[in-house]
Parts: structure tokens; C-alpha cells; sequence
């Protein structure tokens, strides 16, 4: 296709100058990278006017700046622009390039090689810096723009770093993971390979996640971790005083309780700092982890209390198994007891064992049994007691060997510290024959028919507390109308508001006025008596009452 | 959650070439870190990942790349990565892993790298 002939226009401009206009408007289009633009514009002008030197300055706000240069030492790229340099430099035909309104930089030209340029050829190089403004303009703009978009793209990159902590986050309960999840986080956010993370809370085991870095000792420091801003890129010194690698950024990990840790990252692999921006997004994703490692801790403590709790009750379950359901029959006696725990897991035992090893005499074995220590430890004991109890009287009917075994299977099977105290009595219901040993227990009382009272004091030292030790057996008859009231410390013991004890004065009052009564009755009234003596005072120890009265009517 | 990734081994000589598939993000990332760990242990410290296939990447995914890199390059290995997809070299970029790994276009590109002088952090 041939090009039809232009006509010349009343612009004044010629055929072959609108071509490379044409041509010029093409290639300026096509491009918005400002250097080409530049260079295209002076490669034309000088190309086409002979023109050895020019430069292309570009306005930002008052101040121009040399973007392209071609020939002209003085004023390379990035110099500053004015006019005065400009002439300096040999550049004397200087075009402004854009309107007065939006003045965006100056075209400086050397002299043409055919001399000052006529009107026409001035009208061209105005026509050209024209068309190039507007380019310009653009390609100034899109260079912002692919800025602004580089740091929308961070923005993107932190939300989606963001939103992925807190989906994992949310998704675990367990501190480790949490610190695990937090420091890849970090570590791929900021290309570092030394970070960690310390926190502590009470009660849990400390928090300790580490690579490259030390924070073991952080915890001594917590006030002046406190004392920092929520992400600080730490002094030299301050980072010798955390022993800490100089250049880390910290983030003090803050709960509702204050300080409980830090998070640290060490400097960055390429060198690059940490700017605001990363300051505000760490302290961001910090403030997630310490809310998450608030719920897990809080998860945690809830369980173990749950836990406990499981536990009581097993323990309280065990334990009301252990007592007998219904005490045996004995021959002409009467026998009742009761047992309130002052907790949920108490420490004292009561039972009627027969001594088969006695037999055919019908010999058994009454004990209260005080056990120290409560819940779950003194439910193990208690059974482990009864156990030992039991194994023993089915072949040995010798108390002395009982209580002797017994404290020795006990010292070996417990620590030190537990112990029993127990009043071990052999009673033989046809002739009321009894045999008894006193274990570091509350004395026993004897309340005679005719009134009187008689004591099984301590003879021996509690069960389970040293090796090897000997007890002595005594021995008393029971007579018809007598009662024997065997009890753990928790009846002599008990507390009213003005903090006095019950005491064995009170007890043996009420046993006295009462033994008339039957066994289970004599053991309510004590109860009660108990309870009127104290009134709402909070009662600490078990109590245990186990009467046994001899009578024919019994 | 139902994201899914997986790893694939393979080797080329003393080379291992790890194929990821899917989204690496804080669930995921305990799956490659245990096969790092497991090439690391066994000597293997010459590894390419081959992200061809590699749709999503989080900070926790990056992560994973900065916790080996540094017992990697101190064993006398590099990790590689080659082959990501435009929108996961922008994650990369963006971040600027550029400047600590070799980022190339295919396995065979990745392989002519471990010939090369060895890389400095």
C-alpha cells in the first residue's frame, strides 16, 4: 500500500516532519519505560538537527534531576538540573517539556550542526516534547504505581502470613505447636535462620524453642524485656545484656498477667534491616501467639484441674469400697461405726476382720486406722493397708507379730514420710476376751457397766515409720454392759469457733451419758455432739467412731 | 483443614530432587521439614526442589527453606529451587529469597548450579 500524499497542514509542520512525528508517538506509546522514552526523544532531536550533546531532566517538585544524558560529561545521569548548569555544560536551546500547569522536565540541547533552528524546525522539536509529556507523565505514574504495588504486594504477603498464623493458631491448643508454627512464620518472612522463642507462665513448664540463639536466661530479665517497645531492634549493648546476637529484633510476649516471654529473631541472612513495617507486623503476629499461648495454658490448667477432680473421685470411690459394707455379726456384742471425711479423699480407716487363723475360736480383728496425708496417696495406702491387714490375720493371730509385720511391710512399701497410726484390737466375742496394741493412735476408751472408764493409751510408734520395731500386746476382759469406743483424732480433735477442741473430756462425757443406747445410736449421738460443739467452724480431719458394746441383749 | 501436600523423592547421583505438590503452609510444612530432616540425616545435603507443581506457599512454608539452609551449606550441601510457578517465584521475590538461594527454571538448570562454585550466605 502506498502512502497517499499528505497534504501540508496549517500547523506549518511538512510531510516527512509528520511522518516522524508519527513515527515518534508509535514508539512512545509502546513503552512505558522512561529511560527508552527519554532516549528515543534526544536520539530523534539530535539525530535529526545534528546535535552532538543533550540532556533530559525530569521535574520532581522543585528540584530536576538529569534522567538521560548523551555526550555531556558535566551532567550525567542523576545530576542535579538547573539552568545556569545547563549553560555551563554548552547547553543553550532548552525546551520545556509539558504545559505550564504540569511542567515535567526539560529538554537541553547543544548547537545544531546547521545552525539556530528556523521557526519550522522549533515548532517540530515542541510538537515532539509535547507528544513526549504526556508519555512521560505516564510512565512517571507507572512507575509509582508498580512501586505502590510492590508494597501492596507486601501487604498481601503479611495479611496472608497473617491469616495463616491465626488459622494454625486456632487450630492447636498445645503451646510447643504454637511456638513451632510462630517461628517458621518468622523464619520464612524474613529469610532469618537464628530466631526462638522463651515463655513462661506459672505453673506450666517453661517454654523453650530455639535455633542459633540462647534465651534460657530471658526469664531473669523479664522486667526489662517488659520495659521494651512490643518489636525493638536491640542496641548493641542492650543485645550484649540479653546475650543475644547484636541487630535482633525482640518481641516481648505480653498477657493479660504481663510479661510471659519473648520472641527473638536474629539478624536477617541477606543482610537486609528491619524496617517499621516489619516492626509493626512482627508485633502483630506476636500479639496473636501470646493470646493463643494464653488459651493453651489456660486449656491446660483447666484440664489438670479437671484431671484432679477425676481423680478425687476415684480416689473417694476406692475408699468408701474399702469399708465394710455391714459390719459381722459377733456373738452377744453390739458394734456400729461411722466415718465422715472431711474431704473428698480422706485418711481414716475402720474394720471388723475375723482372724481366721483363730479358728475355731471366733477371734476378730477391730481397728480404726488413721492414715496421714489425703487423696489419692492415702487411698493407695489405705488399701494397701488393708490388704496387708487382711494377708496378715488369715494366718497369724500373734498382734504383736501383726503390728510388727505390718510396720515393716509399710516402712518398705511407702516413703518415709507416710505413716499410719492404728489401734489394732483382737476381741474374742465368746468370752469378750481382748488383746489389743496402741500404734501412736488416739487412746481408746472402756466406759464400764458400773460407770467407770478405763484408757488403751499409745503402747507402740505409728506403722510405716521406722524399721524394725517391736509393740507390746496388753490385754483387758469385756464384760456384759461395758462399751469400748475405738475413734481416730478427727472426734477429740474436732474445732469450734473460739478454736477449742472437742476433747477427750467432752467424748467421754457423751459415751457415758449414752451407753445405754445401742452401738449405731451411742455413734449418732457422738456425731451430733460433735457437730453442736462446733457449730459452722469448717472441720479439717476425718472423723471415725467405732463403738462396740458387750451385753446378752446385744 | 483440607489442604493437601506431598513430597516426592527422587535421585540423580548424589543429588536428591524433591517434587512439591499442593499448598505448604504451617500444617503442611512439619511433612517437608521431616523430609529434609530425614536427607539431611542420611548425608544427603545436595537437594533440589522442584516446585513445578507447588500451588500455594506460606511464610510457615518458607520458613522451612531457612531452618535447613544454614546445617545444609555448613554440611557442604545447598538447596536449590527451580521450576515455581509465576505465582509462587512472586512469594519467593517478594520476600527476598532471591538473594539467599538459587532460584532456576528446571531440574536440569538446578543440577548445572551444584557443578558451579558453591554459594555464600
Amino acid at each position: 500500500m502506498t502512502s497517499p500524499p499528505v497534504p501540508q497542514t496549517s500547523s506549518g509542520l511538512g510531510p516527512s516532519r509528520l511522518e516522524s512525528l508519527l513515527e515518534s508517538a508509535r514508539l512512545l506509546n509502546s513503552t512505558l519505560d522512561l529511560d527508552a522514552l527519554l532516549g528515543h526523544l534526544l536520539r530523534t532531536v539530535m539525530g535529526r538537527y545534528l546535535i552532538g550533546r543533550g540532556v533530559v531532566a525530569i521535574r520532581n517538585g522543585e528540584i530536576s534531576t538529569v534522567q538521560v544524558s548523551r555526550g555531556v560529561a558535566a551532567l550525567k545521569k542523576d545530576a542535579a538540573f538547573t539552568i545556569e548548569a545547563a549553560h555551563a555544560a554548552g547547553l543553550d536551546l532548552l525546551f520545556d517539556i509539558g504545559s505550564e500547569g504540569e511542567h515535567v522536565g526539560t529538554l537541553a540541547l547543544g548547537r545544531p550542526g546547521r545552525g539556530p533552528l528556523d521557526p519550522e524546525e522549533t515548532d517540530f522539536v515542541r510538537a515532539l516534547t509535547g507528544l513526549a509529556a504526556s508519555v512521560i507523565a505516564n510512565a512517571l505514574s507507572h512507575g509509582q504505581s508498580v512501586r505502590l504495588n510492590s508494597e501492596l504486594d507486601q501487604k498481601v504477603q503479611e495479611l496472608r502470613a497473617l491469616l495463616d498464623l491465626v488459622r494454625g493458631l486456632a487450630a492447636t491448643l498445645d503451646p510447643d505447636e504454637i511456638a513451632r508454627i510462630l517461628l517458621l512464620t518468622f523464619a520464612g518472612r524474613w529469610a532469618v535462620t537464628r530466631c526462638g522463642v522463651a515463655a513462661w507462665k506459672e505453673g506450666q513448664p517453661a517454654l523453650l524453642r530455639q535455633r542459633g540463639l540462647k534465651l534460657a536466661t530471658l526469664e531473669t530479665q523479664r522486667e526489662s524485656i517488659g520495659a521494651l517497645a512490643d518489636a525493638s531492634v536491640l542496641t548493641d549493648a542492650q543485645a550484649e545484656a540479653f546475650g543475644l546476637p547484636a541487630g535482633s529484633l525482640l518481641m516481648p510476649l505480653r498477657s493479660s498477667g504481663g510479661t510471659c516471654g519473648a520472641v527473638v529473631c536474629g539478624p536477617r541472612l541477606s543482610g537486609l534491616a528491619y524496617t517499621e513495617n516489619d516492626l509493626e507486623f512482627g508485633a502483630g503476629l506476636v500479639a496473636q501467639a501470646a493470646v493463643a499461648f494464653d488459651n493453651a495454658w489456660h486449656f491446660r490448667e483447666t484440664i489438670g484441674k479437671k484431671q484432679l477432680e477425676k481423680e478425687l473421685a476415684l480416689a473417694a470411690s476406692i475408699q468408701i469400697d474399702l469399708f465394710p459394707k455391714k459390719l459381722a455379726t459377733l456373738h452377744a456384742t453390739d458394734v456400729a461405726a461411722r466415718n465422715r471425711q472431711a474431704k473428698q479423699v480422706g485418711g481414716d480407716y475402720y474394720d471388723v476382720i475375723h482372724v481366721a487363723a483363730s479358728t475355731p475360736t471366733q477371734e476378730h480383728l477391730v481397728c480404726v486406722v488413721d492414715i496421714s496425708g489425703k487423696g489419692i496417696f492415702a487411698s493407695l495406702l489405705m488399701s494397701n493397708i488393708q490388704a496387708t491387714l487382711r494377708a496378715l490375720v488369715f494366718r497369724e493371730n500373734n498382734l504383736e507379730v501383726v503390728a510388727r509385720t505390718a510396720n515393716d511391710l509399710l516402712y518398705a512399701t511407702t516413703p518415709s514420710n507416710r505413716y499410719a497410726t492404728a489401734l489394732l484390737l483382737i476381741y474374742e466375742a465368746a468370752t469378750g476376751a481382748c488383746r489389743w496394741i496402741n500404734c501412736g493412735h488416739t487412746d481408746g476408751i472402756i466406759v464400764r457397766a458400773d460407770g467407770s472408764v478405763e484408757m488403751l493409751p499409745c503402747t507402740g510408734i505409728a506403722l510405716g515409720l521406722f524399721p524394725a520395731r517391736t509393740y507390746e500386746e496388753a490385754a483387758f476382759q469385756l464384760r456384759d454392759g461395758d462399751l469400748l469406743a475405738i475413734y481416730s483424732d478427727g472426734v477429740t480433735d474436732a474445732q469450734n469457733n473460739a478454736e477449742e477442741d472437742f476433747g477427750t473430756d467432752r467424748l467421754v462425757e457423751v459415751l457415758t451419758r449414752h451407753a445405754a443406747l445401742p452401738s449405731t445410736e451411742v455413734v449418732d449421738r457422738v456425731f451430733d455432739a460433735i457437730d453442736a460443739f462446733a457449730g459452722d467452724a469448717p472441720q479439717f480431719d476425718d472423723i471415725t467412731m467405732l463403738i462396740l458394746k458387750r451385753g446378752p441383749s446385744a | 483443614m483440607a489442604t493437601s501436600f506431598t513430597v516426592q523423592r527422587s535421585t540423580s547421583g548424589d543429588i536428591t530432587i524433591l517434587a512439591l505438590n499442593g499448598f505448604l503452609d504451617a500444617h503442611t510444612a512439619p511433612e517437608f521439614e521431616k523430609v529434609i530432616q530425614e536427607e539431611f540425616d542420611a548425608g544427603r545435603v545436595r537437594l533440589i526442589a522442584e516446585c513445578g507443581e507447588l500451588t500455594y506457599i506460606s511464610s510457615a512454608g518458607l520458613g522451612v527453606f531457612m531452618s535447613f539452609i544454614e546445617d545444609i551449606r555448613a554440611a557442604g550441601g545447598d538447596l536449590k529451587i527451580c521450576n515455581l510457578t509465576p505465582k509462587v517465584a512472586q512469594v519467593f521475590e517478594i520476600l527476598g529469597f532471591n538473594s539467599i538461594f538459587d532460584m532456576v527454571p528446571t531440574v536440569a538448570d538446578a543440577e548445572t548450579c551444584f557443578a558451579g562454585p558453591a554459594r555464600e550466605v
